[in-house]
């Protein structure tokens, strides 16, 4: 019987060295934190604008608009930093360094997310700073139920977003190079996550509900904590806003499964 | 009976290339695959504590019937089992038990000192404190880890690292380690160290060991068996003296004589061919079971005054190489082509 103590010795052991790491590569830290908040902020400034031109979005103030930002930035960021290096499977299969976690007896998608590397939560910390302030904007009346819908956004955004990651790498033992895919998934998260799903037509609200569900990330659980069921033509049950841990589970699962599927496809380049 | 290998078969689907000015577009929406075979009905088994080496020239299949046995893939068709456990079935398990060595691979962190990376994989193969630290200390000795234990793997030399790789693979105590090319570009005094690791584990833990390498030197010096593939299909499966003996049936002569006009030098003995000359230096190349070597010696030294004479059997590379070039046959087929490269018999004392 498989114990789990190697799990959370390895995971342990993970942050530990990502931390020594950090030591030695602080310039690295320190760009690489710019880097984020510049490409956040140049995102929140484009929200700005585009709001004052609209002050009024379907129903949603500009305040909101930016709280649907800072929602999907708080799941995206704890995807980053738990799962980051999931993009780095196709890189791993076309260098032939994959091969490494087949031969090792701890499940190889642990041990890709736990590779010692420069991983640290300065994103997460910077996101969450953020949210508290968006949160002020939009006057958030915090209960325990608020509180619980938040987490369940937080977390289950986050495996949504390292659902579909996963299932994108995964296809990298099918295909050699996925780069232009990779590309087209992350600006569609990007892109279509920045505003109201209700002003984007009936093709663009499926696909983002039921095939790259993203919307739960932050579009439905905003709608829900911020009491706006009906935008127009469109009308939101404030129920969905609770689905966002099962829709995280249940696309998790699917490319979990997938995922096993290739590790059984996997041809192994190189000598 | 360690491992078992039962017909594998690995089969690779590539896509057939389309000729012409759009040929790349052709491939694109092309079904045309082609089938190729890279391991092909191979069978063999493994008893515990033995130190096979497993060769074959490039792309004979050497590294995918490792990957099939490290369940890193899925056969096509066929079975086999390391301590009775199906590699690809249950991965995990058999991790456990095995250790591997990429030689041009490493799986140290280069960011870390050498010592980190033996503390993670402390924990993903749960290795007792105990156990880790005995083995630390005993790797450390054998391998002389303490002078750059504590450096980035970046910063080490190939020779270091791989030492480093090495106790990386053995800190979990495997009962089967698989080496593919471990001594690839080490020079010389680091490929005696490596070799002489892997004979102390293999004595002293009845470890037991799969090599596959081109350097047919780390075969002479460690192994006792070899396995020879090519073209995906076994050719031998035997001991190293067998082969020899079989297949190794030439010697060459060197002389060194004292001659004025050298290359008129003829040597008229059936079964004995000059196969080269240079100055005073001449290599005889003859059948040790057709020839005599003392009938040689003598009659060369009635024409000629003999300043040096050395005698030499082919080394295993040469004999592996003919194998290579003209299959199995019968068993003088290296006499027959005077195929044995002269710079390797200087080497053989």
């Amino acid at each position: 019987m498989a114990s789990l103590a190697p799990y959370w010795r390895t995971y342990a052991e993970f942050w530990r060295l990502n931390f020594l790491t950090l030591a030695e590569y602080r310039a690295n830290f320190f760009v690489w934190l710019v880097f984020t908040l510049v490409l956040h902020g140049s995102a929140i400034a484009t929200i700005w604008l585009t709001m004052n031109r609209f002050p009024i979005m379907n129903g949603w103030t500009w305040q909101q608009v930016v709280f649907l930002y800072a929602l999907y930035w708080l799941a995206s960021s704890l995807n980053g930093t738990l799962f980051f290096t999931v993009g780095d499977v196709p890189w791993h299969i076309r260098e032939g360094r994959f091969d490494r976690f087949m031969v090792r007896p701890l499940d190889p998608l642990f041990q890709i997310i736990s590779q010692p590397g420069q991983i640290w939560p300065d994103e997460l910390i910077v996101a969450t700073i953020f949210f508290a302030i968006v949160q002020g904007l939009v006057h958030l009346q915090w209960t325990i139920g608020v509180a619980g819908l938040l987490l369940g956004a937080m977390v289950g955004g986050a495996f949504i977003d390292f659902a579909i990651q996963l299932a994108v790498a995964t296809l990298a033992f099918w295909v050699v190079r996925l780069d232009t895919l990779r590309w087209v998934v992350m600006s569609l998260e990007t892109d279509f996550t920045r505003y109201p799903l209700s002003i984007y037509n009936r093709v663009v609200r499926f696909t983002l509900s039921f095939i790259f569900p993203f919307a739960f990330i932050n579009y439905f659980p905003a709608s829900t904590l911020l009491h706006k069921t009906a935008q127009g033509d469109y009308a939101v049950n404030p129920l969905l806003g609770w689905l966002t841990p099962l829709i995280g589970a249940l696309w998790f699962t699917a490319a979990y499964l997938f995922w096993r599927r290739g590790l059984d496809h996997h041809q192994s380049t190189g000598s | 009976m360690i491992i078992s290998a039962d017909r594998l078969t690995k089969q690779f689907r590539t896509l057939r290339r389309k000729e012409g000015p759009l040929g790349a577009i052709a491939t694109l929406f092309s079904r045309d695959y082609e089938i190729k075979d890279a391991v092909r009905d191979v069978s063999f088994k493994l008893d515990a504590g033995e130190l096979v080496g497993y060769i074959g020239p490039n792309g004979a299949g050497k590294s995918t019937t490792i990957k099939m046995l490290t369940g890193i893939l899925v056969p096509t068709s066929g079975t086999c089992t390391v301590d009775g456990i199906v590699p690809w079935a249950d991965r995990q398990a058999n991790g456990r038990q095995i250790g591997v060595v990429f030689g041009q691979r490493t799986q140290l962190y280069w960011d870390l000192p050498l010592i980190e990376s033996f503390q993670l994989l402390r924990a993903i193969y749960n290795v007792p404190a105990a156990t880790y630290e005995r083995n630390l200390r005993e790797f450390t000795e054998l391998l002389g880890l303490d002078e750059f234990i504590r450096t980035p793997v970046r910063q080490l030399s190939l020779g270091q690292r791989m030492r480093g790789d090495f106790a990386a693979a053995m800190m979990h105590e495997p009962k089967v380690v698989f080496l593919d090319e471990p001594t690839i570009g080490l020079d010389v005094v680091a490929k005696e160290n490596i070799r002489q690791f892997i004979a102390r584990v293999n004595r002293d833990r009845g470890t037991t060991f799969i090599l596959t390498t081109h350097d047919l030197a780390d075969i002479e010096k460690l192994c006792a068996r070899i396995i020879l593939i090519d073209h995906g299909r076994k050719l031998y499966d035997g001991s190293v003296e067998t082969i020899k003996g079989r297949y190794g049936r030439n010697r060459t002569l060197t002389a060194d004589l004292n001659c004025e006009n050298c290359d008129d030098v003829r040597i008229t003995v059936p079964g004995a061919n000059v196969v080269s000359r240079e100055g005073p230096r001449i290599v005889i190349e003859f059948d040790r079971d057709a020839v005599r070597a003392d009938e040689l010696v003598v009659k060369l030294a009635q024409h000629y005054e003999l300043r040096d004479v050395t005698i030499a059997e082919p080394p295993l590379e040469a004999i592996i190489r003919d194998i290579y070039q003209h299959g199995l046959g019968d068993g003088s087929v290296a006499a027959r082509d005077g195929l044995l490269v002269t710079a390797d018999v200087e080497t053989v004392s």
